[in-house]
Parts: structure tokens; C-alpha cells; sequence
């Protein structure tokens, strides 16, 4: 019976009228990944003396996060993006900074050569350790390490510290240059790597005994940044315009090379997408900021850049939260362009139903009785059930107002109505079907000025859009012809008119130039396709 | 024909029949005949006659009436009176009471300023409704109280009523009021009273059907059935209905609510199309595999129609806009295309413009799922080709890739992008793209063909053929010229040999070798249409006899009033094999069907099914199949098969071939449920259904309830 229904289902039916459609993207505007990316609302930071040179996040909630600008180390809320606290007790400029992995101690570093350890909470520089001759421009943590740093500067020495004992336990030497970066290993305490101007990268296991690198990899530009990926396996550089991936356990083998900045890339750190706990499993991809103002988001699983932001400066420093609520980008003019995700409400409560489940509601629920009203109204928002055979009501097809009004023959009406309205493509589709009925002319004929005055500032307003032009462009010479007596009369038509020539003398001037941009175009064109 | 015994209580069998009497409206040839040289028009021309069925004769010399063309009768449902329409006049008989062949009549007449075109009498009071041919619907109430209630025996005072105590009433006519309702924006032609008597139907031109009641004149409408509606049934079950349409359809509808339950179609009729697009061809696709045809029908739709089984099949809504009966036609679907396969569909629509403003040419492609034929709208395209019109659309015969020709001097190959998704995974959606697009210097593209392989594309640029290859979009040859633009390519088959038709001033039917890229042989003839079978070597031409030839052979009058001729031709031989005549040739349109076993099972018997049938459809969508290698013409009457199915019982196939045959008899009581007039197994269910104003008086239900129940107790017994 349904197929039936079906089939006779044009007879008796009425059409609302329906714009034009609007040719649909070959690929789709928003990847889902891209809209991940763009779901952190901005946030700008502004008036930081000189240039973040770097940023790094707490490992703990509520995970504050560490900007080195100038003389001096701000620590900011996550959540708000307000100044928490700021260490001042630096003598020159704050290179580098890393928590310890309980987020309890701050390890700076700065061009005096100096690496102080901090109190998070007190402010108090707990420890200082000197050895660098020149400006220090790493320090790090070892992963789950609780005693010991790693730094590296401008000398080229790479330092192991004991850093209750305000000591170098290891003296690590190689690097031919400034070394500028380093990254230490997520799976084991002992190896690191460090990156220096001389273009190489050093994998250093500090068990060695001679204190010679366990392997050193070639990225071909001094390099800017080096991190190690989850997995501990793979290793991504940043030096020039390139950002490279390369396999540690197959040798420092390259595995890929990304080269999608225009400037030197100055920053890399790891993020994540996905939901925690939701059916896409969290995978992480590659933030890597440049000079020349561009956040990219690249996926090294699929070797793709899936996501690219552009920041109106050049960065200088990028980091992700651990929760993934945060990324905060650094710029060399003193502003942190930070973005927050929004938190789903739902998270939370549903949580803490969790521990007052039960007896809470047992006795919130009443019994009804007769002599309430709700009795009269319980069941009527029951949903389906999943074996239900719901009966659907058969849907109503959606009118506006100038589809009752044509369905009724009252074409000007339905004209009118549709002119008031917002939608030009409502105006343009109601104009093709007074077309199709022969009525088009004769409601122009029979507007009043006002509503005369309404068509005209819509022409005004869409007869050079190309969508439009072909049909507005045909029906405002009518227009101009049939009603000239109503307009000479009228002061409001008169300007109407006025900025009609206007914008459609604006339109021809844009048309010229186009013609001149492809009379230069055209022929570059034909020699490029005789080159092939 | 009407026969008032025959609705008036049966007499009891043991009397002797009386005579059984009809009234007919005759056309009188015979007279027409003898007095045709005297050429007077104002002589009558249809009469009502008395006919003694019993005897079988008429009965002489009585003849009720005379008018200029045999009017249809109408009788009360009652069996009480008759009447006709007269052009401004009703003419009302009563029927005697004993029905012998001399009795006296008694007839009113009912005057009225327009033409009346169609009465209905009231099934209880003496109230009588006609519509005229303005729209108006008048009714007279209580007509014949002079004239006929006496015959009942009733003398009352209504005799004497004076003239301003009948409003309305005309002339000193014999009834007590008039009424006029004006709903109808052009003539009447269906008027019914409900069986109860408290609504009256009626419907126009406007394919409105309007429901009035009676006794208040409100209105309930049933809009947008979208062609003039012809006549309207009730059926004895209250709440069924039918109307029936010009566009050769019938609707069964539903009727308390006014709701279509089912349409019944026919064969859609050919489409009026405004001045200058009468030259875009038939509007007829052939489907060959499954012997469907597409037609293009009046309210913007496709029609698909299945030519062995004589039904429609499904329809598609092509352009989203209702029909109204009667405005100038200002969409009009130019172009229809079907896949070889018939699981695509292409058409073009065109919206005319109005003074210059708002013209627009839309290409559409569709995709139908299965063999359901239903299809579902895939692409959009405005303006293909700028604003030039579309000439031609052609379908790869094995890929999803189509051609269209413009006049505008271009053709575009359009691929679906299933083809591309081979090569791009991450394309999601199908959906058609431009592929290529060509031209050849800038004539007007007039036809496109493919190959049967699909490996050329045969393009006619007026009147130069030219051949590309449809990928790379290279030009391989040009072949000669005709005289005038060509108007349709047909490869034959899979032989290397080409048809062009060209019509104009010198129209020609040629024949083109690939092998030598030369013509082989032309005629001077005007084909109209061309129709190639993938696997044989012949093609058929449906050819418009010439106008001299025409006059020649009238005088012979072998060609009585057929104005064409199909020829079938070997390539290779500029001699046809076989040559039928045809009427109404213009506009028709011709098509190889292939022909599966199952499909013309036993209609025939002793007679073995060809392979392939010529179907030809003329340009009033008239079709005849016939085996076109068979020695007699042999004109395949095709039947439809009996063991034709509803989709409904259809699924019980698949059913029965997942679970095994269900036993027999289940399959027999459910064909006899699906006929919507039988009544369910229970109808003391549905006596009481639907609203009370529609529902018979209860003491009538009250007695029909109780039989219901009687009945079943007796079937339970059995």
C-alpha cells in the first residue's frame, strides 16, 4: 500500500517553491578535524614584554602553564588565561622552562648561563645551578625523573644535572654548535635527544660511559626544535622550512619530511584529537608553528597536514595541554594566542549522579493520583520504544507565507511578501515562478511606490550578484520602462534609483579590471600550456 | 441507455415479465444520410427513442425528443425520471408507472440563459442539479409539482403557488425554487449527488473536484488533481469513489476524506507544447530490455509505461510544479533520455521566458535504485550549455557517461562521479560533472550518438557528421555533409554503419560506413524516427510519406488516412526488407524491444515469440508491437498476462522464495482481499465507519448491519 501511496503521491500534492540549489563543494569545507581544530575559542594574551620564547604546560590539573618572555617567567591559568603568578628572579632573558613530571618544580633556564629551580607555588628559587659559559637554551626534565635535568646551550655542552646536589653528573659533548633544543625520552629517563645549530640531532643515553652520542641524524638546517612522538620510536625535527620525522628504532632512518611552512619553522609539540573515552580513539598529530605566522596541524599517521591557522605575527612557541583542553601559540611580539575548547556541561553532573544514585530518587518519584494534573498528562512524552511500531504522521510539507499566497493565485501579495522577507533566494525563486505563470510583469505593474521602492532597493542590493543577474539584470530594465512615470515622481524611487546606477556602475568597473587581469593572464597561460 | 425498470424494485418472479423497456438517445444516421446533400445544419440529429428490449425493437413512433447531437440521458436513481440536456433547456420525463408502448408522457422543461452541459437528479427529493457551461451550478427544487405530482395522486396546494413564491425559477417553469451556485471557473462536467443525497460532487475543467452540501452550499475542495476531471462514480460501498481524468486516469478515492487511495493510469496522451518547441522530438524514450516506454506527460511528470503489460508503471515528478488544466504551458520538458541498461534517466526541461526575463534550460539526471523503475533526482544542472537549448542526450551504452548537444554550438560529456570514485575514495557524494566539453566550429550541435561499444561518439554539427572519442575529447574524422542540419544518429547496431536524418527543406534518410567514412546510400525521405537494435543488423525508419506521393496515392486511397510508412532496412542494401503503413506518423516514435521469454509466454498459442519486436507508438501514444522478421504482418495483440501481479502480491514471491511455496490457498484469499470494493470479512466492522454525515440514514445501516451478521453466522456454519 505505502508503494502505492507513492505512486500516485504527485496528484493532489502541492510544491513549495524551492530556490535554486547552490552547486555543493567538491570536498567538504569543514573536515571534522579541521572543525576540532577550530573549536578552541580564541583567546589573545596581549602585552608580554618581547618575545614567548617558550611555553610549557603542568603536568597536573589544573595545569598552569609557563610563558619565558624578557627577564622574566608568567605563569597563566589555563582555564582563564589570567596571570597566576610571575618569577622575576632572572638577571637576564628566560630562554627555556620545564616542570618537573609532578609539576611541583620549575626549571628555567637564561642567557646569563644560569638554571634555576623553582617552587611552583612559593616562587623561591630553590636550586641554581651553574656551569654553562654561555646562554643556556634548553632545560628539561627527564620523563618520571625526579632528581635530574638536562640542559643545553650556546657552549655546545650538553649538562646532566643532580639537582639536589647543585651538580653536573655529565659533561655531554659533540655538538659542533649552539645547541638550541632537546627533547627527552617519554618512555625511558635515561636517553634524550638534543638539537643544535650544527644540523645534526644527538641521541644521548646518559647509561654510556664515554659520553658520546648514541646516534645523531642529519636534518640539513640548524635545527629549531626537536621533540619526541608518544611511541618513543619516532623523532620529529624542526629546522628551516621543513619539518622532519624519523625513525629511532630503524636506525634514524628519515620517514618523512613536511615542508608546508614558508619560513623558518620555529616550534613543534605534540597534540591530540578525539574525545577521551569516545569511539574515535585519541591520535595525536603534530603542531608546528613558523616565522611566518602559520599553526599547522599535521597528521604523521596518514603523513597529511589536516588543519592550518594563521596568526596575524610570527611565532615563536606553541604547547598543548595535557587534557587537550588548551594550545597556547607564542608570537615574537608579546602575544599568547591562546584557545580554549569548551567544556560539555554534561561532564561533570553526570559524574557526581554517579555517587547519589539510587535512594534520591526512589523517593523523588510520586505516585500519582488522580487529583493531580500531571495524572491527566502522564505517558503523553513517552518516547518509542526500540521494538515500537511507531506510527509516523505523515509529514507536513512546510509553507511560507508567499507559498499560501501563490497556492491562493494572490501573486503580487505573495511578491510583496517574499520582498519583506530576508531570503533572496525566496525573492529570486517566487520571480521564476511568476515567471512560469506569465504574472511577473503584471504584479511590477501593480506595486505600489512603497512596494515599488522595496523591489528596488532588493535589485539594488542583488542585481549584480552573478547568481542573480541573469533574471534581475532582464527584469529591472522592465522595470525601469514601466514604472518611469511612478519613479520621475518620487523623491524615496529617485535615490533608490541613484544607487542602483550605482552599484551596477561599480559592477562594470569590477568587470574591467577583471578583463584586464585575464587579457595578462591569458596569453602567460598559453605559453605555459605550449611549455608542457 | 437507460432502462428505469431495472432500478426500481424487482418485481416478483412468479408474475409474467412485463415488458422491459429502454429509452436511448440514438444518432440518426439514416437520416443524416438522405438529407446530406440538402446540407441544413439545423436539422436534428440525435433523437430519444422508447426500445421494447424484450421484443428487441423499437417502438415505433415514439420519439420523446429531437436534438441537434445525441445527448447522453440521465436517470434518478430511483428509476423515476430521466432526463437530457438541451442545449439552455433540461428536458425531464417522468416514467410511467405501468410501462406499456403507447402511454402518455409527462415532461417538464427547465430553461436556463446558458448552455447546460450535465444533470444529476437527487436519489430521494424531486430535486434536480445541472451545470452549465459558464460553471454555474443550478438547482431546482421540487421540479414538476404541477406536472408530475398529480400522476402521484396528490392534490395539494403547491398547485397554486404564484411566481414570486418560486425564486429563481424561469419563465413559469414547473419547480419550486432555484438555486445558483458559482464555484466553477469553466464548464461542468461532472455532476453527482452522494447516495444519501447530502452532498453534491462536481468537477471541470479545472481538476478540481468540489464537494458542496446540499443544504448549506459550503464547500470542501479536492485540489491539483491536475487534469480535467470526465466522470464520477460511487460504488456501493459509501466510501469508495472514483473520478476519472482526461490524462487517462482514474482515481479511486477514499470518501469521507477526499483522500486518492489509488490511481489507476493509462497511457498518458501527448502534450501540448507551446509554438516553436514542437520540433524537439517525441518526448519517447524506449526502454529496450524491459519494454518500458517514458513518455513526458502534461503535469511536468515522466510517465513509464509498461508496453507488454499495458500498464503504467511509475511516474517521476520531473519538474516540481503543479499542473493547472487550461493555463499556456510555460515548462516544458523537451528532452528525454533512458541508459541502455533503463537505470538512468536524463531529461531537460525548459522554463520559457516571460518578454525576455527568466528563461532557464535545466538538465536532470536520474538514478533509479533498482528495476523499480523509481527514480530518484541525482544531479542538477542550470543552464548546461549557457542559455542555448538542448538538442540531444545520449547515454554511454555500458558507462555511466552521457552527451549533450547544444545549439548553442557546444556538447558536454557529463561522467558520474561512481567512475571517479575508483580513483578518489574521498569523493563521497555522486553525482554528474562536465568531463569534456567540445565544439566544432561553432555550428549548432544537432544530434549525438554513441557506438555500441561506446569507443566513438558520433556528433552532427548541422550538417557535418564529425567523430570523437569520447575520453580524450579528440577529433578522429569528419564524414561528408548533408543538405540540411541532421536531426538524428543512430549507430546500427554493432556494424560499422551510421544513420543520419535530416529534416528541412530536403529532408534525407542516409546511411554512412565507417569503414570507408563515406556515405553508402540516401533517400530523399522525412524520417521521423530511426530505431537500431543492439544485436541485429537491420534498423527501422518511420518515414512521412511526401505530400505529392500523398495526393497520389489518396485517389488509389491505399494510403486511406495513414500519412507514413516503416521501413526496414539492411544497411547495406538500399532496398527495405519490409514496409509497413501507419497512421498519424508525425510525432511517432519507434523502438527494437527485445523480447524475454517469460514476458509473451503463451499469449499466443502454437506460435513461437520472436527475439526482438518493432514497437511503434504514434503521436496520440496509440502503440502496436509486431515481429518485424515475420513474414504476415502478424500483429502481436499482446494480452496482458494473467498471472499479472500487484506489487503487493509481488513481495509475497520473495517471501515464498526465502520460506518455501506457502500453501495455495492463503495465495487465492489474498488476491481476493486486495480488491478494494469487495467488502472485508467482517462488515459490521465498516458499515459504521467513517463520519455520520455521511453515513446512510440508520434505519437503512441498521437493517444492512443485521444481514452482515446473519450472513456471517451462515458462513461460520458452512
Amino acid at each position: 500500500m505505502a508503494e502505492d501511496l507513492q505512486l500516485q503521491s504527485h496528484v493532489g500534492k502541492s510544491f513549495p517553491i524551492k530556490p535554486k540549489l547552490k552547486p555543493k563543494a567538491r570536498t567538504l569545507l569543514q573536515t571534522p578535524e579541521s572543525k576540532y581544530w577550530s573549536s578552541f575559542k580564541p583567546h589573545q594574551i596581549p602585552n608580554l614584554v618581547s618575545s614567548i620564547q617558550s611555553l610549557d604546560f603542568s603536568p597536573n590539573p589544573p595545569h598552569l602553564f609557563a610563558a619565558a618572555h624578557s627577564a622574566s617567567l608568567t605563569l597563566f591559568s589555563s582555564k582563564t588565561f589570567t596571570q597566576h603568578s610571575v618569577i622575576n628572579s632572572f638577571k637576564d632573558v628566560v630562554t627555556c622552562s620545564s616542570f618537573r613530571s609532578d609539576g611541583s618544580l620549575l626549571a628555567a633556564s637564561d642567557v646569563s648561563g644560569l638554571v634555576q629551580v623553582f617552587d611552583v607555588k612559593t616562587r623561591t628559587p630553590l636550586r641554581r645551578l651553574r656551569s654553562h659559559a654561555r646562554p643556556v637554551r634548553f632545560v628539561k626534565y627527564p620523563f618520571l625523573d625526579k632528581l635530574h635535568l638536562m640542559s643545553g646551550g650556546d657552549d655546545g655542552v650538553v649538562k646532566y644535572w643532580d639537582v639536589a646536589g647543585e651538580s653536573v653528573l655529565s659533561n655531554l659533548l659533540g655538538h659542533k654548535d649552539y645547541v638550541r633544543c632537546g627533547d627527552c625520552s617519554p618512555v625511558n629517563a635515561e636517553m634524550f635527544v638534543t638539537g643544535s645549530y650544527d644540523h645534526t640531532v644527538k641521541l644521548w643515553d646518559v647509561r654510556v660511559e664515554n659520553s658520546r652520542s648514541v646516534m645523531e641524524v642529519n636534518h640539513g638546517k640548524p635545527i629549531e626544535d626537536v621533540m619526541f612522538l608518544p611511541s618513543g620510536g619516532l623523532l620529529a625535527t624542526a629546522g628551516g622550512n621543513s619539518v622532519k620525522i624519523w625513525d629511532l628504532i630503524g636506525g634514524g632512518k628519515m620517514v618523512y619530511s613536511m615542508e608546508n611552512h614558508n619560513k623558518t619553522v620555529t616550534s613543534i609539540c605534540t597534540g591530540r584529537v578525539g574525545k577521551e573515552g569516545g569511539d574515535e580513539a585519541m591520535q595525536y598529530r603534530i603542531l608546528s608553528v613558523a616565522l611566518d605566522g602559520y599553526m599547522k596541524v599535521f597528521d604523521y599517521g596518514k603523513m597529511k597536514v589536516t588543519h592550518s591557522m594563521r596568526f596575524p605575527a610570527p611565532l615563536m612557541s606553541v604547547a598543548f595541554s595535557p587534557d587537550c583542553m588548551t594550545r597556547v601559540v607564542g608570537s615574537s611580539n608579546g602575544i599568547i594566542f591562546a584557545g580554549r575548547k569548551k567544556k560539555k556541561e554534561n561532564d561533570e553532573p553526570v559524574v557526581r549522579n554517579f555517587w547519589s544514585l539510587g535512594r534520591v530518587e526512589e523517593h523523588r518519584k510520586p505516585t500519582l493520583r488522580p487529583s493531580y494534573y500531571r495524572y491527566f498528562q502522564r505517558g503523553q512524552s513517552e518516547k518509542p520504544k526500540e521494538w515500537d511500531y511507531v506510527v509516523a504522521r505523515p509529514k507536513k510539507v512546510k509553507l511560507g507565507e508567499h507559498d499560501k499566497l501563490l497556492k491562493k493565485f494572490r501573486h503580487k501579495e505573495a511578491f510583496v511578501s517574499v520582498l519583506n522577507g530576508k531570503n533572496p533566494e525566496n525573492v529570486v525563486a517566487v520571480m521564476e515562478e511568476l515567471v512560469c505563470r506569465r504574472k511577473l510583469l503584471k504584479c511590477v505593474s501593480n506595486l505600489d511606490n512603497e512596494e515599488l521602492g522595496l523591489l528596488l532597493g532588493f535589485m539594488q542590493k542583488y542585481s549584480t550578484a552573478p547568481r542573480y543577474s541573469g533574471l534581475l539584470m532582464g527584469l529591472m530594465k522592465k522595470v525601469l520602462e514601466t514604472r518611469a512615470e511612478d519613479i520621475k515622481s518620487s523623491d524615496a524611487l529617485k535615490g533608490h534609483i541613484r544607487n542602483l546606477k550605482r552599484s551596477v556602475e561599480e559592477e562594470i568597473r569590477i568587470q574591467q579590471s577583471l578583463q584586464e587581469i585575464q587579457g595578462i593572464i591569458s596569453p602567460l597561460l598559453r605559453i605555459a600550456g605550449r611549455g608542457i | 441507455m437507460v432502462i428505469p425498470s431495472l432500478l426500481g424494485l424487482p418485481a416478483d418472479s412468479n408474475e409474467k415479465q412485463p415488458n422491459l423497456f429502454a429509452y436511448v438517445s440514438l444518432k440518426d444516421t439514416r437520416e443524416t444520410v438522405s438529407k446530406k446533400h440538402k446540407s441544413k445544419s439545423e436539422i436534428p440529429n440525435g433523437q430519444i427513442c422508447k426500445c421494447n428490449l424484450t421484443e428487441s425493437r423499437l417502438v415505433g413512433g415514439v420519439t420523446l425528443a429531437e436534438t441537434k447531437l445525441p445527448e447522453p440521458i440521465t436517470i434518478s436513481s430511483s428509476g423515476k425520471y430521466f432526463g437530457i440536456t438541451k442545449h439552455q433547456r433540461l428536458s425531464i420525463w417522468k416514467v410511467p408507472d405501468t410501462e406499456t408502448e403507447r402511454v402518455v408522457f409527462r415532461k417538464i422543461t427547465l430553461r436556463h440563459t446558458k448552455r447546460m452541459t450535465v444533470l444529476a437528479f437527487h436519489p430521494i427529493q424531486r430535486i434536480v442539479a445541472a451545470g452549465d457551461s459558464t460553471g454555474r451550478i443550478l438547482i431546482w427544487r421540487g421540479f414538476g409539482d404541477k406536472t408530475f405530482a398529480s400522476g402521484e395522486g396528490l392534490v395539494s396546494g403547491k398547485i397554486m403557488l404564484n411566481d414570486e413564491e418560486k425564486p429563481g425559477v424561469r419563465d413559469n417553469d414547473d419547480a419550486g425554487s432555484c438555486t445558483t451556485w458559482h464555484w466553477h471557473s469553466s464548464e461542468v462536467n461532472v455532476l453527482f449527488f452522494s447516495s444519501d443525497g447530502a452532498y453534491l460532487y462536481s468537477g471541470g475543467k479545472e481538476g478540481v473536484l468540489v464537494v458542496w452540501q446540499l443544504d448549506t452550499g459550503k464547500k470542501k475542495f479536492l485540489p491539483r488533481i491536475g487534469s480535467p476531471l470526465l466522470y464520477y462514480t460511487v460504488s456501493p460501498d459509501p466510501s469508495l469513489s472514483s473520478i476519472s481524468c482526461a490524462d487517462n486516469q482514474i482515481h479511486l478515492l477514499k470518501m469521507p476524506s477526499l483522500e486518492i487511495l489509488k490511481s489507476i493510469s493509462g497511457i498518458k496522451f501527448s502534450c501540448s507544447l507551446p509554438e516553436g518547441y514542437e520540433g524537439f522530438g517525441s518526448g519517447v524514450a524506449f526502454d529496450h530490455s524491459s519494454a518500458l516506454v517514458a513518455l513526458r506527460t502534461d503535469n511536468y511528470c515522466v510517465q513509464f509505461y509498461s508496453l507488454f503489460d499495458d500498464r503504467g508503471i511509475s511516474e517521476v515528478q520531473v519538474c516540481e510544479r503543479n499542473h493547472q488544466p487550461g493555463d499556456d504551458v510555460t515548462v516544458v520538458v523537451t528532452v528525454v533520455a533512458l541508459s541502455q541498461d533503463g537505470s538512468m534517466m536524463s531529461t531537460v526541461e525548459v522554463k520559457l521566458a516571460e518578454e525576455g526575463i527568466g528563461g532557464l534550460v535545466c538538465l536532470k539526471f536520474w538514478a533509479s535504485e533498482s528495476q523499480n523503475k523509481k527514480f530518484t533526482l541525482s544531479t542538477i544542472i542550470y543552464e548546461p550549455h549557457r542559455d542555448a537549448c538542448i538538442s540531444a542526450v545520449a547515454f554511454h551504452p555500458t558507462r555511466r557517461v552521457a552527451v549533450s548537444s547544444s545549439y548553442g554550438g557546444d556538447f558536454k560529456v557529463w561522467v558520474c562521479n561512481d567512475e571517479l570514485e575508483q580513483k578518489d575514495v574521498m569523493l563521497q557524494s555522486s553525482g554528474w560533472t562536465c568531463h569534456v566539453v567540445g565544439s566544432y566550429k561553432k555550428k549548432a550541435i544537432t544530434a549525438a550518438a554513441f557506438s555500441a561499444d561506446g569507443s566513438i561518439l558520433a556528433i552532427a554539427a548541422e550538417t557535418v557528421i564529425t567523430l570523437w572519442d569520447p575520453d580524450k575529447n579528440v577529433l578522429l574524422a569528419v564524414i561528408g555533409e548533408t543538405l540540411t542540419p541532421i536531426v538524428m544518429l543512430s549507430f546500427v547496431g554493432k556494424s560499422e554503419y551510421l544513420v543520419a536524418a535530416s529534416w528541412g527543406s530536403k529532408p534525407q534518410l542516409s546511411v554512412w560506413t565507417m569503414s570507408k567514412l563515406s556515405v553508402s546510400w540516401s533517400y530523399m525521405l522525412h524520417v521521423e524516427a530511426v530505431a537500431c537494435a543492439a544485436d541485429l543488423s537491420s534498423f527501422a525508419a518511420l518515414a512521412l510519406l511526401p505530400e505529392s506521393s500523398k495526393c497520389q496515392e489518396s485517389i488509389g486511397t491505399t494510403f486511406q488516412g495513414r500519412d507514413g510508412v516503416i521501413l526496414l532496412f539492411n544497411p547495406t542494401d538500399p532496398v527495405p526488407v519490409a514496409t509497413w503503413s501507419a497512421r498519424k506518423a508525425k510525432g511517432g516514435a519507434l523502438s527494437f524491444l527485445q523480447v524475454s521469454r517469460s514476458s509473451v509466454e503463451e499469449n499466443i498459442s502454437g506460435w513461437k515469440p520472436p527475439q526482438t519486436l518493432l514497437a511503434y507508438m504514434n503521436s496520440d501514444h496509440e502503440y502496436v508491437l509486431f515481429d518485424p522478421n515475420g513474414e504476415e504482418i502478424h500483429e502481436l495483440n499482446v494480452i496482458p498476462r494473467k498471472d499479472l501481479v500487484d506489487p503487493e502480491e509481488r513481495r509475497q514471491f520473495g517471501y515464498a522464495s526465502i520460506y518455501g511455496e506457502l500453501p495455495e490457498f492463503e495465495l487465492k484469499r489474498d488476491q481476493m482481499s486486495w480488491v478494494p470494493s469487495v467488502p472485508s470479512e467482517k462488515p459490521w466492522e465498516t458499515i459504521f465507519s467513517g463520519s455520520s454525515h455521511n453515513l446512510p440514514p440508520l434505519t437503512k445501516l441498521c437493517s444492512a448491519f443485521l444481514e452482515s451478521l446473519l450472513e456471517k453466522r451462515t458462513a461460520v456454519v458452512e
